[in-house]
């Protein structure tokens, strides 16, 4: 019988090191002294190791530890970026331990998530310091056999010298090795002899997600912890007024309820330092279900905010307007804005004549809602605060982005800030944002403890910080031959367009124009599974599919006629993509799919194709009518993001991209009435759910030997596009108000 | 004090008896496997067994766990072997894994009712569990892998 | 209350007097094209009114077809939800004892009471939909056909007239009145409805004619 203490030490915690072989307990010599049961986050490894560059540190008993460097959350950075170090170093993938670094970007680059970038970011740093460590311990090796260091060779963690029979363990010349000059300029290896990368490799933390070990920021504990929770207004728009916590403090385990600024007027916002409300109305207490239940007795007034001022960098001011929203007055403002002048974003040849003159024009209008990320792990952050330091830790993107604006809010120098980087139940996004850190940290400056800020579901759905609201109309004109001589893009949002206009099909068409227009909103917006394309691509898509229809051609031999024009004769100076590599996505996706093959005639068939982040997608989507609702059976998807750290993992990645990119196109979306969100949990916000997951994604890479880029995001916006065209060819309607499960049941969003 | 029964141990508590199992688990027992998704039955992240049976913690007050047993993914193998977590680590499921213990405990019933699960039962037993990522095709077929470890006793 | 002598004395004497009841029923039914009615119940508790049977009867489908009684009486195998009466989220199943199956049983989600807050699942100690060899479908059924459905033991979950009348109060029943923040209540008291209840039970448990 146990009565509960809580064990817990930060150190433990955070020690979060996994055995590289999938997390399988390898009981071997060097590691067998050590406890690796299910008390794997308690890992006791020694203290005497010894590093080589900022990435890797070694033990005499060689064991090998490789630090990722970029925050987890679930694109798997954690496997495959120490992969690739351990290629270049030559160690023993099977052997390695892997630990999340510390935040320091001398040592581990710039730490962060985001923009499909961690492979980019890391592929030449990472590759140089597992090569430059393989160096020193080549040195060392030679030195201490006084051999030249050019008869040195390395295998998995191994150092020879054939010549006299001499080996030894990269762990017995660490030491010396780690004297050694960090050397620039190493030779690295031939792409073609990876061992390691390009070869599947099992998640290092997979053991440890699946017996529930401690990962998360929300199950981050320190001992004397408090939990707090923040009362924000219920609508976009409000502000706290007054409260009266007379009720609230009575409730068992309460220790305080105050309001607290998060912002000072004029405090100069980054780019990431968006939030929504600045005043917090805060209740702290001792555990998550005492605090939920004390909020409810809060006896709160809010009242309108009126028109606000934010104060960006170099002080410019952003006004933001007071009006309480409604989706049904947002879509009729945004109407009106369509027909108004908007800004040139790129001009062609010249498409106003082109468009008097042509036999047919066609246009159409795409709508998309705002919407909301819902990582299945709810916003939250851990700080402890005092006048000399601040530790904060939990599920961020980007710990360098935020760094400034604590040090600045805290008062306290950089280097007295320590931001520990747990796991991320999803971050799509939201988590490069920094202001629930903020809100973490001064409430824990405030209490003088340390303090857990959480957000139950309903605060994180209806906080902002969304995928912003979109329209475009896109305008095509045919000549008499229905050849396509002109092209129009006229895109808006709240409170931003969506329009790439260096992006295909600009630069292969002739007359072509991009135009944008925004609307100012009091709803907050931030970056969502690739910013913007995830609704280009929807649209624009849609719009070729249905122009290839009306110039009675295969939507993919249309994509590819223009993509042949691209090539050979582009158009303008400035496009955004390599028209080969876009053609070769939609030859491979064309090939496996069976495009043309009969038997496939059962499914309604949807292709879309994107580049974006750096890489190319295309997919075909299979889709039938399932007891009247639409239902995605198979998709096949065909990606070009240069070399395959981990094949597997990626497509994992890229299947979860389709699966995320049906269920947003059919079911997701945020309405608001009075500034007041009308979904605030999953009852109401509809979520993809396994009975309406495919049941195939063949994913298929394009093998080239191309630095990687990223894949995170490139998959996922050319599934919205694919998935209304399916529903094209099903129903014989376009579909062209997301998401589209509304037009399908015939109910509307305003 | 309420004293419970979680992964075959006694735990003795001093908490309010309304408050939901998940709470208890995670803040006080410090069994932080079984997560927090959304507060109302909506999305599985929270499925631990009680006697067997697959509830949902956050809505289910711990009084009604008094004098029950309560399983959770902590708890599901002694020696983490259970077909579904062999399974699960050979097709290597989860992207950011937070739904995962939900997916798993779930699973867990399915599989010990019904030896065979056709995609029908797949579907039906797995729509309550929410995963963000999109891992549910490889879930689905970490159960079939599991279900044949299972049949053959591996 | 269940008339114990009624149920375990002579249950074959039951059933045949039933079956013959039933004959008596379709054969009346052709003479008489806006009623039927079941006799065999002791004539003391019962006074045959055509009229005001299914009088109370329209009462008693009104608050049957409601949302909180309708929606645990599906046509299909997914109970529905809400006022709206949407097919439940997450589609749990029927399953063969109307309690679910795997990891989507009813009780796994709902709790022996109700919660506080909106939108939480609404509970009661025997939460269930009715087996599937005794599905007692309300939805999209008309007054006449609800009406025949429930006095028929062989479509009522094999209930006597006593243990009809008894069923008014039996506690899932009740349920439909305790529903949980944000759910509306049926329209009539439960009082209203008992009284309807029986008022058309005792007057013949004659149906409409639709």
């Amino acid at each position: 019988m146990e009565d509960i203490k809580t064990n817990y030490s930060r150190r433990s915690f955070l020690k979060s090191s996994a055995l590289a072989g999938g997390g399988l307990l390898i009981s071997f010599s060097a590691l067998a002294k050590f406890d690796l049961d299910d008390k794997v986050n308690k890992l006791d490894l020694p203290d005497q190791w010894y590093e080589l560059t900022g990435y890797i540190k070694i033990t005499p008993d060689n064991i090998i530890k490789i630090f990722n460097p970029n925050p987890e959350f679930g694109q798997n950075v954690m496997t495959s970026l120490p992969m690739i170090v351990a290629e270049e170093l030559e160690a023993d993938w099977q052997k390695i331990v892997v630990e999340m670094g510390p935040h320091d970007n001398v040592k581990l680059g710039p730490q962060f998530t985001g923009g499909s970038n961690s492979m980019r970011m890391y592929w030449k740093p990472l590759r140089e310091a597992g090569a430059a460590a393989r160096n020193m311990l080549m040195q060392a090796a030679a030195q201490t056999w006084a051999v030249p260091v050019e008869e040195i060779t390395t295998k998995a963690g191994m150092l020879y010298h054939e010549k006299s029979g001499k080996s030894g363990t990269y762990g017995s010349f660490a030491s010396k090795a780690s004297e050694i000059a960090i050397p620039k300029g190493v030779k690295l290896k031939d792409v073609k002899n990876f061992n390691v990368v390009r070869h599947s490799q099992k998640n290092v933390e997979g053991l440890k997600i699946i017996t529930g070990k401690p990962l998360f920021g929300l199950d981050y504990k320190v001992e004397g912890m408090l939990i707090a929770m923040i009362e924000h207004p219920p609508a976009f728009g409000m502000k706290l007024k007054s409260f009266d916590a007379s009720e609230t403090l009575k409730m068992p385990g309460i220790k305080d309820v105050f309001s607290q600024k998060l912002y000072e007027d004029g405090f100069e916002q980054g780019g990431f330092d968006t939030r929504t409300f600045n005043d917090l109305l805060v209740v702290v207490g001792n555990t998550s279900w005492e605090v939920m239940k004390a909020r409810k007795k809060l006896k709160v007034e809010w009242e309108p905010a009126g028109d606000t001022k934010n104060t960006m960098s170099g002080k410019r001011e952003v006004i933001v307007p007071g009006e309480l929203e409604s989706t049904s007055t947002q879509l009729a403002k945004m109407k009106e804005y369509a027909n108004k002048p908007a800004q040139q974003l790129r001009k062609d040849g010249d498409p106003e004549t082109a468009f008097k003159n042509a036999a047919q024009v066609i246009e159409r209008t795409y709508n998309a809602p705002f919407l909301a990320h819902n990582c299945m792990e709810p916003m939250n952050f851990f700080a402890h605060v005092t006048d000399e330091k601040a530790l904060v830790a939990g599920p961020l993107q980007a710990p360098g982005w935020s760094e400034p604006t604590l040090s600045k809010l805290l008062n306290l120098p950089a280097d007295k800030i320590e931001i520990q980087m747990t796991r991320m139940g999803g971050g799509f996004g939201l988590r490069a944002y920094g202001h629930y850190i903020y809100e973490a940290a001064l409430i824990s400056k405030k209490v003088k403890a340390p303090v857990k800020l959480i957000y139950s579901r309903e605060d994180d759905m209806t906080y902002g910080i969304y995928r912003p609201m979109y329209t475009a109309t896109y305008r095509a004109a045919l000549d008499a031959n229905k050849n396509l001589i002109a092209f129009h893009v006229k895109g808006g949002g709240i409170p931003e367009n969506a329009v790439h206009a260096n992006r295909f099909p600009a630069g292969a068409i002739d007359n072509y124009l991009a135009e944008g227009w925004q609307i100012p909103s009091n709803i907050t917006i931030g970056a969502f599974r690739a910013p913007r394309s995830n609704f280009a691509a929807a649209a624009e898509q849609s719009f070729l599919d249905e122009l290839a229809e009306a110039m009675g051609k295969d939507p993919i031999d249309f994509r590819l006629e223009l993509l042949k024009r691209a090539k050979e004769n582009p158009v303008g100076k400035s496009n955004d993509y390599n028209a080969d590599r876009y053609a070769e996505v939609l030859k491979l996706v064309k090939e496996k799919s069976g495009w043309n093959n009969p038997e496939n005639k059962k499914y309604s068939r949807g292709v879309a194709a994107y580049f974006c982040h750096n890489s190319y997608a295309a997919h075909v989507v299979d889709l039938v009518m399932r007891d009247g609702q639409p239902y995605v059976e198979r998709v096949f998807s065909a990606i070009d993001c240069g070399i395959v750290i981990n094949p597997d993992a990626a497509t994992n990645m890229v299947q979860g991209a389709v699966v995320d990119g049906i269920g947003n196109a059919l079911y997701g979306g945020l309405t608001h009435k009075d500034g007041a969100a009308e979904q605030n949990n999953f009852h109401r916000y509809r979520i993809i759910r396994m009975n309406e997951a495919p049941k195939k994604i063949e994913v298929h890479f394009v093998q080239n030997d191309i630095d990687p880029t990223g894949l995170g995001e490139p998959p996922f916006p050319p599934v919205f596009g694919a998935v209304a065209n399916a529903l094209y060819k099903n129903t014989g309607n376009r579909f062209y108000e997301q998401p589209y499960i509304l037009q399908l049941n015939k109910t509307s969003r305003a | 004090m309420i004293t419970l029964n979680i992964n075959k141990k006694n735990y003795n508590v001093d908490v309010d008896p309304e408050t939901p199992l998940l709470w208890v688990l995670r803040d006080t027992i410090n069994l932080v496997g079984t997560k927090y998704g959304c507060g109302m039955a909506q999305c599985g992240a929270c499925v631990v067994h009680l006697n067997g049976e697959a509830v949902r913690s956050c809505v289910t007050k711990v009084s009604r766990a008094v004098g029950q047993k309560v399983v959770t993914i902590e708890g599901l193998s002694e020696k983490n072997d259970h077909p579904l977590q062999k399974a699960w680590i050979e097709l290597d499921v989860p992207q950011c894994g937070y739904c995962q213990s939900g997916q798993i405990m779930s699973a867990a019933v399915l599989l010990r009712e019904n030896k065979n699960p056709t995609e029908k039962d797949i579907d039906a037993a797995m729509a309550g569990n929410l995963c963000r990522c999109g891992t549910y095709l490889r879930i689905r077929k970490a159960i079939q892998l599991a279900a044949e470890i299972q049949r053959k006793g591996i | 209350m269940k008339q114990h002598t009624e149920r375990y004395l002579l249950p074959v004497k039951t059933i045949s007097v039933l079956a013959v009841i039933l004959s008596v029923i379709v054969f009346m039914s052709f003479s008489f094209k806006n009623e039927t009615t079941i006799s065999s119940v002791k004539s003391d508790t019962i006074n045959k009114d055509s009229i005001e049977s299914v009088k109370a009867f329209m009462d008693v489908y009104k608050v049957l077809m409601s949302p909180r009684c309708m929606n645990c009486h599906p046509s299909g195998d997914v109970p529905l939800q809400g006022d709206d009466s949407h097919i439940h989220n997450m589609l749990p199943q029927r399953g063969k004892d109307g309690k679910g199956i795997y990891a989507m049983k009813c009780m796994n989600c709902h709790q022996p009471t109700n919660l506080e807050g909106l939108n939480k699942p609404p509970g009661n100690p025997n939460w269930h939909l009715p087996p599937s060899n005794m599905k007692m479908v309300f939805e999209g059924r008309t007054p006449g056909q609800l009406a025949r459905q429930i006095i028929n033991p062989k479509t009522n979950g094999n209930k006597t007239i006593q243990q009809l009348i008894a069923h008014a109060d039996d506690g899932l029943v009740k349920a439909g009145w305790d529903m949980g923040e944000g759910r509306t209540a049926p329209p009539l008291s439960h009082e209203e409805f008992k009284k309807a209840w029986i008022t058309w039970i005792k007057s013949g448990a004659y149906a409409p004619k639709q």
